[in-house]
């Protein structure tokens, strides 16, 4: 995997991350004490920092750290989530979104976000409120290189006594909240151009720095400048983050230690500390014994499981025993045996309860590691369930989509050469094999088709995540009190389908937020609940998808639509009085609308619900909105679950062939000429008991052709269906129904109104596809 | 040249380089009473710093930056107490 590919993962991760996070910060905030929850969220967010800690993003991984540390405060208990809190994370992730953003169009991380970074990082830590909380609760970042094993050093950090270089700082250096640092440069350093009291002399917040030699110093003589012999210890009072940051590139050679108050604060916490520290040693000690245990163990780690157990001993509850397992172990003889046989007899548990007892499982192991790898796999609300999941761009879904489309395309040019193998070879035996392979194609092209459509299909729910944000920023903002209800979350659609939805719903949810739902006192004066709420409810219908969004707030004011419309001089003023209520609130939807009297950031530039009616239109849904005065509104959206493939209805007008979408026409009809009805211009029939207009299509498109009838005098006539009313066009032909995929004009075409877009058919002739609402 | 090597004493300034740190070990072991003057030294690389702790010359000034003249604090001062390990004439 080359970089480009390792940073486009990280950026489509990173997005996903950020997305969960958003959500869970929601429900934290909903329920503070569901331990679940912010254990999830905390997951996520270390997750995030690993991965910005892969790349070279530090106000990234600045901002995520410090979220992470809030966050971890958070889950232990230190720290109340609080309002605050939230805000200042809702914040930090949104701009930590941005950055994905940067990072994903131009692969790096723009020099100027770092003083963002700092300010929002800043805002985070805040929250840590110095003496609030020990310090100790800092996750541990032990990046030392002493010998124990990553979950002796965690274990070590959490429960044990403070190491003895850190005892060594003077106590006046040794404050709670600082965090202390030994750096023991290798002695090659200064042939990598390093310098490391320069490096430690500039770290951020330094408060105390002391410079030892690592080894005794020796001999003037034997003393070679160029061998690095320093150990430099230092304090500094500056987020643990920076001081980490500081040292990034020689993390190996530094120790962190994050000072907290001593122990001995309460006896209930040291008992607690106790126990799990007696309970940490046995573990690590059994895992010592487990890998003393392997076949076939190499020396090194022989000698590495000896330190660790030499080391572990320096916690084990009894020192007397500790002093003789101590000697015992220094006059072993090398070997794993030896080893093993030395580490059952001086358990800390006691040699009798372990000298039955198998050494245990390795199971038993992981779940003390704590890092970034283990943490994707533990995600509950996402992909973790045994099912292997891929994930692939989108741009690749689409071309093979794409490709699906042509394919349905080709295939359709094989009846057209069944046809000519019978008509103009005379080969029926031919055309028959033919139309069976055609056959078999067919249904392929068919599964594939839709098996990708179901590839595509996300459910709506990942465009209702970022309105539990919307909703309950905009509500603080405007000091309503609002509970968002979200049903059907999991019903499907295509994902352009649910993209082009977003700014929509976005729009509907600010209307109801800012016009419909009262104030509070208002609402308590007009006999309702304080809190508004708002509903969004999704629902499959055939093969529609059903969008309800319903507020209960004070519907919209039709005098004042109406007086609004007037002034705007959208309708006459005479018009708008004969409006009935239903037809002056869609008024709404007339471009140019607003009855906001001041623009305001959320609603009132007068690009409201016609945006609305436009984005849906686009992508073949319809828009209804009712509303009660005094009781609320409701707008439905209806949407086609997929908008790739389109069914048209060929016909034929004036010797040429267009396409009608099916999902327009209602019937196609065969009428006598003398059942149509002439009055001045206008021609209508009568069907089914209802009058239906009559347009001839030749008409509409200014053909000067008159439609023609066939042989028994009657007219065909498609009736479609145009928002509410139904109308009839005249053509001169019905022709079959294909499916097509439908282009859109592009160019200078682009500007042509009447046709819907174009689509290449099997025979390799374009057919034009109408759009019956442009054209009447 | 950061490092002016006078009669009674090194004078270090400016910034010592990691290059200046060997010839600055080798005069203060060639010297029987060495010392040196910290007190415009911007800058001294962990080599050369290296050099003074563990030759210990005697300090005649002590630098500008705080942190390191604490660093530096233990070496002797120039009235020092007879110091006979350290000279290696």
């Amino acid at each position: 995997m080359n970089t480009t590919e390792l940073l486009d993962q990280f950026v489509l991760e990173a997005r996903e991350c950020l997305e969960q996070i958003g959500q869970r910060l929601l429900d934290v905030e909903r329920r503070p004490d569901d331990k679940d929850l912010l254990n999830d969220l905390f997951r996520q967010v270390h997750t995030l920092k690993g991965n910005c800690g892969l790349f070279d993003f530090k106000p990234l991984e600045r901002v995520v750290h410090a979220g992470e540390d809030l966050l971890d405060r958070v889950r232990n208990g230190t720290l109340t989530y609080s309002a605050g809190i939230a805000d200042a994370l809702l914040a930090a992730m949104d701009y930590t979104g941005e950055l994905i953003d940067l990072v994903a169009r131009d692969g790096q991380v723009p020099a100027a976000a770092d003083e963002r970074a700092q300010a929002l990082a800043a805002a985070l830590r805040q929250h840590l409120a110095p003496g609030a909380a020990p310090a100790g609760a800092l996750p541990q970042a032990s990046t030392g290189s002493g010998p124990a094993t990553p979950a002796a050093a965690a274990a070590a950090a959490t429960t044990a006594p403070l190491p003895d270089w850190v005892q060594a700082l003077p106590a006046e250096a040794r404050q709670p909240g600082r965090v202390a640092l030994r750096y023991r440069p290798e002695p090659t350093c200064f042939f990598k151009g390093e310098d490391p009291f320069h490096l430690a002399r500039h770290t951020p917040g330094l408060q105390h720095l002391a410079v030892q030699p690592a080894q005794p110093w020796p001999a003037a003589a034997d003393f070679d400048c160029y061998h690095c012999n320093l150990v430099i210890t230092l304090v500094s009072d500056a987020p643990q983050a920076y001081v980490e940051e500081h040292f990034r590139y020689v993390p190996e050679q530094t120790e962190l230690h994050a000072l907290r108050q001593e122990a001995s604060a309460t006896p209930a916490v040291a008992a607690d500390v106790a126990s799990l520290l007696h309970d940490r040693l046995r573990r690590l000690w059994d895992d010592q014994r487990l890998l003393l245990s392997r076949p076939g163990i190499a020396a090194g780690s022989v000698a590495a499981a000896r330190r660790t157990l030499g080391q572990l001993l320096a916690v084990a509850a009894d020192p007397a025993a500790a002093n003789t397992a101590r000697q015992a172990l220094e006059a072993l003889p090398p070997g794993a045996a030896p080893l093993a046989a030395w580490a059952t007899q001086h358990h800390p548990a006691g040699a009798a309860a372990v000298a039955g007892a198998p050494v245990p499982a390795p199971s038993a192991l992981p779940e003390q590691r704590r890092g970034p790898a283990s943490a994707p796999d533990d995600n509950p609300g996402g992909h973790g369930n045994g099912q292997k999941v891929l994930k692939v761009g989108q741009d690749k879904i689409d071309r093979l989509m794409d490709l699906i489309g042509e394919m349905v395309v080709a295939k359709n040019a094989l009846p057209y050469l069944a046809q000519r193998a019978e008509d103009v070879f005379g080969q029926r035996e031919l055309a028959r094999e033919i139309k069976t392979q055609y056959s078999v194609i067919n249904r392929i092209a068919e599964d594939m088709q839709h098996a990708i459509m179901q590839v595509r299909m996300l459910p709506v729910g990942t465009v209702f995540q970022r309105f539990g944000r919307l909703v309950r920023d905009l509500s603080k903002k405007l000091g309503k009190d609002v509970a968002l209800v979200i049903e059907g979350e999991d019903t499907e659609a295509d994902k352009n389908v649910i993209e082009s939805l977003a700014d929509p719903l976005i729009h509907i949810l600010r209307n109801s937020l800012d016009h419909g739902i009262e104030l509070p006192a208002a609402r308590l004066a007009a006999g309702k609940p304080a809190q508004g709420s708002l509903r969004v409810t999704a629902r499959q219908e055939g093969d529609r998808v059903i969008l309800d969004i319903t507020d209960d707030g004070a519907g919209v004011d039709t005098d004042r639509v109406r007086a609004k419309a007037v002034e705007r001089g959208l309708i006459p003023a005479d018009r708008a009085s004969l409006l009935t209520e239903h037809e002056a609130v869609q008024l709404v939807f007339l471009p140019g609308f607003s009855t906001a009297e001041s623009i305001s950031d959320l609603s009132g530039r007068g690009v409201g619900m016609d945006v609305v009616r436009n984005a849906v239109e686009r992508v073949n849904g319809t828009v209804a909105l009712s509303s009660t005065r005094g009781q609320g509104t409701q707008i439905r959206l209806t949407l086609p679950l997929s908008m790739a493939v389109t069914n048209v209805m060929m016909i034929e007008s004036a010797g040429r062939r267009f396409g009608v979408p099916m999902d327009l026409i209602v019937e196609t009809v065969r009428v006598p000429g003398e059942d149509i009805h002439h009055f001045k211009q206008a021609q209508t029939v009568v069907l089914r008991g209802r009058i239906v207009p009559l347009r001839a299509l030749n008409d509409l498109l200014t053909l000067d052709t008159p439609p023609r009838c066939n042989a028994d005098g009657e007219h065909a006539v498609l009736v479609v269906r145009l928002g509410s009313e139904t109308i009839g066009l005249l053509v001169d032909d019905f022709h079959g129904t294909s499916d097509i995929i439908l282009k859109p004009l592009e160019g200078v075409l682009a500007g042509i109104t009447g046709f819907a877009g174009t689509a290449l058919m099997g025979d390799g002739s374009v057919l034009m596809i109408l759009n019956p609402k442009e054209l009447v | 040249m950061p490092i002016r090597y006078l009669k009674k004493h090194a004078a270090l300034e400016g910034t010592v380089t990691a290059d200046d740190a060997e010839a600055l070990g080798q005069w203060v072991q060639a010297q029987a009473a060495p010392a040196v003057h910290l007190g415009r030294c911007a800058g001294l690389h962990s080599a050369a710093l290296q050099v003074l702790l563990c030759l210990q010359p005697r300090l005649l000034a002590p630098p500008p930056d705080p942190w390191l003249a604490a660093v530096l604090g233990p070496l002797p001062t120039p009235r020092p107490l007879a110091t006979p390990a350290q000279a290696h004439p």
